[in-house]
């Protein structure tokens, strides 16, 4: 299937600040070839997360090629474990986290084949707690941002029909995380905040649950994160951040309301966090760039509709050529 | 593991130090050691790598393995003590680290005697580091105690409550605070007498009004009032049912508000008095066809049914975006089957609202008239009503006192304030409550639009990042006035339903409206007119089952879309819009009359003047379809102009034969990009 690309668009700035796509490849690029650097060895156990991230990004950049992929392939088999789940490296513990990471990239690649997906969707299931929510791993607490790990990985793999799950139960606590304000938290009780608001939506329209949604409410607070510099928060009177460009984003355009927010101030914030030497981009302009939000920005600026980028989807986070190709594709 | 934030750019790198690391982080790999030195290495790790959980795994094994097994309480409370140590020393360098918080968490779920007083003092003091992982584990401490006693959690909600007293006195903006203060006063609250409620009600009003007097624009203080101020449950509304269709028979069912169905409602035909469950399929006219606000149930092919059929509706059945809203209560209808000439049918049947044991009530209801305003239901009036967040009371005139007291705060903090646009925000908010108090169609309630529209006009130019979602509301206002003499009057909390004679037509131009916000309440009509509007989508009209007539002129139109329910359609006025791809016009009819909704056969005009596919596609400018057989649906567009269309009729006519060649399309193209030269303006059919 042909990836999607967004068109030009006469809206944008004459004067701002261009994406820097050949340089974000080459950052991306770069990544792996500094095995010394302490900042690379302190982050080891993201290495899994980090290639889903960098993939993702080379792919919303139309460069699919600028990794290897086989290379990928390979590493990510060795970090699958005999339980099923994938560790956030080598030898690493496995984690939902770096399970649904895995599975991202495995799809993007048309490569499930490499390894044995009954034994992942074994390893999801058995994380499902009796009160519906998931756990990160045998050892950690739930957290709605597990659950959607969890329920987008079945999802991806087409397995939410397995009989072990039960995901009326899952949509009931989903629920009682939601707030007054119309947002959700990380557990129930727990205050809003615009990240958990993106997993708590992503899950309930991945299980066709949006009715326990009040698009109005949610819609207000999340179009409240914009700051007037163009950047969104993740709560009130907190700092902006790129990667709640993604967060805030993708849950309004979920709800149809991505309009709510001003578009061409939000790329130019994204811009403007890009590292104009190295390439990549940073949490906010003037700090150091990582992959981690070099991925969502350009995420958010393919959602907003940034031209020449390839289409994502605002659910999985990954092409929306590659959803489409898998038949998930809700739009 | 949310990536990395904060790095300043000029963080040095030590290559050095990371050598050392990785050769102990190999050891640790391969060793099945359980002793101290073992332990040793992790802690190590771990104050260089918070973040690393696998290390973290390990120390818990080792711990569980080579220290705890065997060991009794005292021993290993003394074991997690000196973790909970080691944990508190290195947040203090990184109080975000997830994995941190949660090793803790362990350690106390393990304890046999956790020591909550000490926990919680250590919290506050992390709080003002503001940490998020710290929130999600105070939470989280609070539901492990449910477990403990009742008493202690009341204590212990109450010292936290006072812990938010404190925090939101040092400083209002603080949105955690007030969040925290919410979730606690609801626990306290249920062990207060209604006295003491209304006493801390108005203590917090006292704190909160204390708050947005300092900072107007403060979020957190004015999501906390409007938590306090509750908002008001109003029931999901039937508008009104109808047959469309008797051969299969289809039966409409216009909601006000986009719905879910739980359980399909039952339709039933009547065989002697009794109702006999008729076989069939529900759905929704929206994109998935399980969401939306019409509904259609279409019979199973085969099934027979008698002059009377009868659809139940119950509270249970339905459930929309509005947390806990449902029906008020059991809904029926007798629709009469009787009745062939389908032009005449719009809008609503008979309805009666009936009482919980509906089952048992249907055979004695036939022949039963129902009262003047339609209800049966003697508890209709019985609803409890939340007066605040916390306090529970029926009285209406508390309700409207209270709304009307803050309502007077707002707007004298609006008169100073004038140009701060959280006042204006929460005043817009509170009117569109109260106008939920008041007769549908009172003064009071024109005046309470009126104003909130003004509101909206008056946002768009103070809070121009926001302008488009004010712009939605103003549209939602405006629709909800201009329709609202298609709706009985009614009194407070309204069902809606439908007038019992709707007008087949509806001007709407010229009203600045960006969409259409319910569009049930468009189902019966004829004839729309939408000109000179900033409508960007027409998905709405796959809800206007029966309308001919369209005029979407002089809009933001980029795509046609929604059309497949909407089979009488006749003429679709799009000229002067933004559509500019031949396939952007086809789209909308690929699936058109997908939704057969009992038609045979249609025929639709649309006029595309002065939109940019008329200079792309070679200056045609209407679409022309003829409907006739679902199967080919899609195949059978036209692309030529209205003078073309009529010439090739002529000539036909003529000729008496229809040429199908190659030659001939290529002639239709050809002559019509000259016809289209003469004649693009808008507004010639
Ligand atoms: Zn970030």
């Amino acid at each position: 299937m042909l990836p999607l690309v967004n068109g030009s668009s006469s809206t944008l700035d004459p004067l701002a600040p261009e994406l820097l796509m050949d340089l974000h490849v080459k950052y991306i690029q770069a990544l792996d070839t500094k095995k010394n650097d302490l900042e690379y060895w302190l982050t080891e156990h993201l290495r899994v997360n980090g290639i889903y991230w960098g993939i993702t990004a080379l792919q919303i950049l139309g460069h699919p090629e600028a990794l290897d992929q086989e290379q990928i392939v390979e590493y990510l088999v060795k970090c699958q474990h005999e339980n099923g789940g994938f560790g956030g490296h080598i030898d690493h513990d496995t984690h939902i986290l770096s399970t649904l990471s895995a599975v991202q990239v495995l799809i993007t690649y048309d490569r499930l084949d490499a390894i044995n997906v009954d034994k992942v969707v074994d390893y999801v299931v058995s994380l499902q707690n009796e009160d519906g929510s998931f756990s990160g791993d045998s050892w950690g607490e739930t957290d709605t941002r597990f659950i959607f790990c969890a329920i987008n990985c079945l999802s991806l793999l087409k397995r939410l029909d397995d009989k072990r799950l039960d995901l009326p139960k899952t949509i009931d606590y989903i629920v009682r995380c939601r707030n007054f304000d119309g947002g959700f938290g990380s557990s129930p009780g727990g205050e809003s905040h615009a990240a958990q608001v993106y997993v708590c939506v992503g899950t309930l329209t991945i299980l066709n649950a949006l009715h326990h949604i009040d698009a109005d409410q949610l819609g207000w607070w999340l179009s409240e994160r914009q700051l007037k510099n163009g950047g969104l928060n993740g709560r009130p009177e907190k700092l902006e951040d790129v990667c709640y460009s993604w967060w805030v984003l993708s849950s309004l355009s979920m709800m149809r309301r991505v309009h709510w927010i001003d578009a061409p101030k939000l790329t130019l914030f994204i811009l403007e966090a890009q590292d104009t030497e190295t390439g990549g981009i940073a949490d906010r302009p003037g700090n150091l760039p990582d992959v981690f939000h070099t991925n969502f920005g350009i995420a958010g600026l393919s959602l907003l509709g940034y031209p020449g980028l390839v289409a994502v989807d605002p659910v999985y986070c990954m092409p929306r050529h590659v959803i489409q190709r898998i038949g998930l594709d809700k739009h | 593991m949310e990536g990395r934030h904060g790095q300043k750019k000029e963080q040095a790198e030590s290559t050095e130090a990371l050598k050392a690391r990785q050769e102990r982080e190999a050891v640790l790999v391969d060793s099945k050691k359980r002793d101290n030195d073992a332990l040793r290495v992790t802690t190590s790790l771990l104050r260089k790598s918070p973040d690393y959980y696998t290390i973290w795994n390990v120390r818990r094994t080792i711990l569980q393995e080579g220290f705890l097994e065997g060991a009794d309480a005292e021993t290993g409370d003394k074991i997690y003590s000196n973790e909970l140590e080691f944990v508190q020393e290195n947040l203090k360098l990184n109080p975000k680290s997830y994995f941190m918080w949660n090793h803790r968490r362990w350690c106390l779920e393990h304890m046999s005697n956790p020591r909550w007083d000490k926990e919680l003092a250590m919290v506050s003091k992390f709080l003002e580091l503001d940490a998020r992982n710290c929130k999600r584990y105070i939470i989280r401490q609070l539901d492990l105690q449910d477990k403990v006693s009742s008493d202690k959690i009341l204590e212990r909600a109450q010292s936290e409550f006072d812990y938010t007293t404190t925090k939101i006195s040092q400083n209002f903006s603080n949105y955690s605070a007030w969040h925290n203060r919410s979730t606690l006063l609801g626990k306290l609250a249920d062990d207060m007498t209604e006295e003491e409620r209304q006493a801390t009600v108005d203590n917090e009003f006292d704190l909160v009004k204390n708050a947005i007097y300092t900072d107007p624009e403060d979020q957190s203080a004015w999501l906390y009032h409007l938590w306090l101020i509750g908002r008001e449950s109003r029931s999901i509304s039937i508008l009104g049912s109808s047959v469309i269709s008797f051969h299969p028979l289809e039966i409409v069912v216009a909601f006000d508000e986009t719905v879910k169905f739980v359980n399909p409602p039952t339709v039933s035909t009547m065989v002697n008095h009794l109702p006999v469950p008729l076989a069939g399929e529900w759905k929704a006219t929206g994109t998935d066809s399980t969401l939306g606000t019409i509904w259609i149930f279409q019979q199973a092919p085969g099934a027979e049914y008698g002059p009377t059929v009868e659809l139940v509706v119950f509270e249970d059945d339905v459930c929309s975006f509005r947390l806990g809203a449902r029906l008020h209560s059991a809904v029926c209808f007798e629709l009469e089957t009787v009745e062939k000439d389908l032009s005449k049918i719009s809008g609503r049947l008979g309805r009666l609202v009936v009482g919980k044991n509906l089952m048992c009530d249907v055979t004695k209801r036939i022949g039963h008239v129902p009262d003047p305003d339609g209800t049966l239901d003697t508890q209709k009036e019985n609803r409890k009503h939340t007066v605040t967040s916390l306090t529970t009371s029926d009285s209406l005139d508390d309700r409207t006192a209270l709304l009307e007291r803050e309502i007077a705060v707002v707007r004298e903090l609006n008169e100073i304030e004038p140009d701060s646009k959280w006042p204006i925000q929460i005043l817009s908010m509170l009117l569109s409550e109260l106008r939920q108090t008041v007769r549908i169609h009172s003064t009071q309630a024109k005046l309470l639009d009126d104003e909130c529209i003004e509101l909206q006009e008056k946002l768009i130019t103070i809070d121009p990042l926001r302008q488009e979602r004010y712009e939605d509301r103003r549209t939602q206002l405006v629709f909800g006035r201009e329709t609202l003499h298609l709706i009985k009057d009614g009194k407070r909390f309204p069902e809606v339903e439908f007038e019992e004679d709707l007008p087949p037509s509806l001007d709407l131009s010229m009203r600045g409206l960006t969409h259409i916000p319910i569009s049930a309440y468009l189902v019966h009509l004829h004839t729309l007119n939408l000109d000179s509007n900033a409508i960007t989508s027409t998905r709405f009209i796959r809800n206007l089952l029966n309308v001919r007539h369209v005029n979407l002129a002089n809009n933001m139109i980029k795509r046609l879309e929604g059309l497949q329910h909407a089979p009488s359609l006749e003429i679709l006025t799009l000229e002067n819009n933004l559509i500019a791809r031949w396939e952007d016009v086809v789209a909308g009819f690929v699936f058109w009359g997908e939704g057969k909704l009992g038609r045979t056969g249609g025929h639709v005009k649309v006029l595309l003047g002065n939109n940019p596919v008329v200079e792309n596609e070679g200056g045609e400018y209407v679409l022309e379809k003829r409907w006739e057989d679902v199967g080919e649906v899609g195949l059978e567009i036209q692309w030529k102009s209205e003078e073309l269309r009529l010439a090739e009729e002529a000539l036909v006519a003529a000729e008496g034969v229809a040429s199908t060649s190659e030659s001939h399309m290529e002639a239709i193209r050809r002559v019509s990009t000259t016809v289209v030269e003469f004649d693009a303006g808008p507004g010639t059919a």
